[in-house]
């Protein structure tokens, strides 16, 4: 501290560290009192409150609004939906003598509510019962979601590729072009799935296009910039070896470049792929097809036992995934 | 075959690297180039294929002037065996020695490594010449141990033809046997094709084994020019005495 004094002091008055000081306390006042503004802003003390509640409405004291909505879910969502039964008459071209696999036919009374009057009717009718209708149709919907993730991976691939390349340092024509290649990347990356997917339902429509075309655009972004920095980060010699041979650009990029960055570039996709089908679940809930629809739809109509359903799917399909590409990672290293 | 006309390399931080040579180097010749660490072995060798350009003099190639028009013919007709090989490590052994081929295919051949059958024979033949095995012909680079990934370079290096190869302390990192059998090697790769080797060592007694001729570089000057068998015990010496302390060449014990 004293370096500026030329008279040295006895190690006794040797000024030491002290960790709490006026300053250092005045500071942590200040944080504190940011740091609650911000929680109460997010409600952060309400969550401590409700859980709280929560938990003692779960062992019998008081009530809680929390319990109570995860209570409402779970007597409804269990037992989980997995047959499907349709009234015969809103079926086309039903045919009574050619029933769908394990299909059989029930009596039963059908309600109607008339918004006019406000009165419930009964009718009794036939109803077709599928007993692993739901679970079927929820499957589908689940492989759709998987190919939505994985046509935005490829399409990611083929518009990160050649920009990948415009954005390295080293191989890029001009630097202009390096500058446009990598603002673009980062424009990619900073619009979210969700908010490219509301546009882009508007232009396309409801279904899955809008959510493939979203992905591949925001993970693009991410890809891009990657494949960049790998390319930059190759190592020097081998390329100047075969460019002082007088090996074009592209070549030497394909020859001394390509071999040592793909596998890093393999893993990147393979995260990507992964995470574009996990975020293909959610998109559908602003209409970009796969999965989500079918979750909002019964969402909004309180199918809980329907939502359950699709969830347990989701969630079986996102573990056997990773535990895949684990597998995969393993045997490509 | 090689010619230089009182050439001058100057850095720009003010050295010398190589100052006033002029040498011609006729074609089917084995020349070594010695100096000690700094002699500006590597830059006039790297002022033949446009790494490093001449300050000022000439470098000719056959009848071609070096200069940014002809740079890139230059290029394809010097091969390079550099120090530190610079060899692919994940590509195959064949398709590194190929590498050296892809000025002269079409992009799209190259992109799915497509390379013509005689070609590939061709490699093949360099590839035994230097003494290596058809079971290393699909084994990465990185696979090889030290004095195999240099055979790989010297093959590379032979693969377009060239009238001159250039190499830059090809046996730096090899013990004493390897480095007698790589450049034995490369001796008889340069003498089948009838190519001119131009050479750096740093090691004398490799260059009088092996050398056609020896020219010695002292702080960018050429302080000898001659056969093996004119370079005197005096001569050896005072080559070495400027450079760093290190041990003199002369008093190595021949392995």
């Amino acid at each position: 501290m004293n370096s500026h004094n030329e008279q040295v002091r006895h190690w006794q008055q040797w000024e030491v560290y002290r960790a709490v000081t006026p300053k250092n306390l005045m500071l942590l006042l200040l944080v504190f009192i940011l740091l609650s503004i911000s929680a109460h802003n997010t409600e952060i003390d309400k969550a401590f409150v409700e859980t709280g509640k929560a938990a003692l409405s779960a062992v019998g004291i008081g009530k809680s609004q929390v319990l109570d909505g995860a209570v409402r879910f779970g007597a409804q969502a269990f037992p989980i939906q997995i047959s499907e039964r349709t009234e015969v008459t809103r079926l086309e071209d039903f045919d009574r003598d050619k029933l769908p696999l394990f299909a059989y036919l029930e009596k039963g009374e059908a309600r109607e509510y008339d918004a006019l009057t406000d009165t419930w009717t009964s009718d009794q009718t036939e109803f077709l019962v599928e007993p692993i209708g739901y679970l079927q149709k929820v499957i589908i919907k689940m492989w759709e979601t998987i190919e939505m993730g994985f046509w935005g991976t490829i399409i990611s691939i083929m518009i990160s590729l050649p920009l990948g390349i415009l954005a390295s340092r080293n191989y890029t024509p001009h630097r202009l072009v390096y500058s446009f290649a990598r603002g673009w990347l980062s424009f990619h990356r900073a619009m979210p799935e969700l908010i490219i997917a509301l546009f882009l339902v508007l232009m396309y429509g409801f279904g899955p296009i809008a959510g493939v075309l979203a992905l591949a655009i925001h993970t693009s972004g991410v890809l891009g910039k990657f494949f960049a920095d790998e390319i930059e980060n190759a190592p020097p010699g081998p390329q100047m070896a075969l460019g002082s041979s007088g090996a074009g650009k592209l070549k030497v990029l394909r020859y001394a470049v390509y071999p040592h960055v793909y596998p890093a570039w393999i893993a990147y996709v393979q995260y990507i792929f992964e995470r574009n089908i996990r975020t293909a679940t959610v998109l559908g809930i602003v209409g970009a097809g796969g999965i989500g629809m079918e979750l909002k739809g019964r969402w909004d109509l309180f199918d809980y036992d329907h939502v359950a359903t699709i969830l347990l799917v989701v969630f079986l399909t996102v573990v056997l995934l990773e535990f895949g590409s684990q597998k995969l990672r393993k045997s490509a290293i | 075959m090689l010619h230089f006309e009182s050439t001058c390399c100057v850095y720009n931080d003010g050295t010398r690297a190589v100052d006033n040579v002029s040498l011609h180097i006729p074609s089917g010749e084995f020349c070594v180039l010695l100096g000690p660490s700094g002699a500006g072995k590597s830059t006039l060798m790297n002022m033949i294929n446009g790494v490093v350009e001449p300050t000022s003099g000439k470098v000719t190639l056959g009848d071609l002037p070096l200069n940014k028009k002809n740079l890139s013919t230059i290029q394809r007709r010097v091969g390079m065996i550099h120090q530190q090989l610079h060899l692919v490590p994940r590509l195959s052994v064949l398709h590194n020695v190929l590498a050296g081929l892809l000025p002269e295919i079409g992009f799209w051949r190259s992109v799915i490594k497509s390379f013509p059958t005689e070609s590939q024979r061709h490699a093949c033949q360099l590839l035994h010449q230097v003494g290596m095995e058809e079971k290393h012909l699909l084994r990465r680079a990185s696979a090889l141990s030290g004095g195999q990934q240099q055979r790989v370079a010297i093959a590379r290096a032979f693969i377009s033809k060239p009238d001159v190869v250039l190499a830059d302390e090809p046996v730096a990192s090899l013990d004493p046997a390897m480095s007698r059998s790589v450049l034995q090697s490369l001796k008889t790769a340069a003498r089948h094709h009838g190519t001119t080797v131009f050479c750096t060592l740093h090691q004398l007694d490799y260059a009088l084994e092996f050398a056609d001729r020896i020219v010695a570089l002292r702080q960018g000057q050429v302080f000898f020019d001659g056969s093996p068998n004119n370079m005197d015990e005096r001569t050896q010496s005072q080559l070495y005495d400027l450079a760093r302390p290190k041990p003199k060449a002369a008093s190595q014990v021949a392995a």
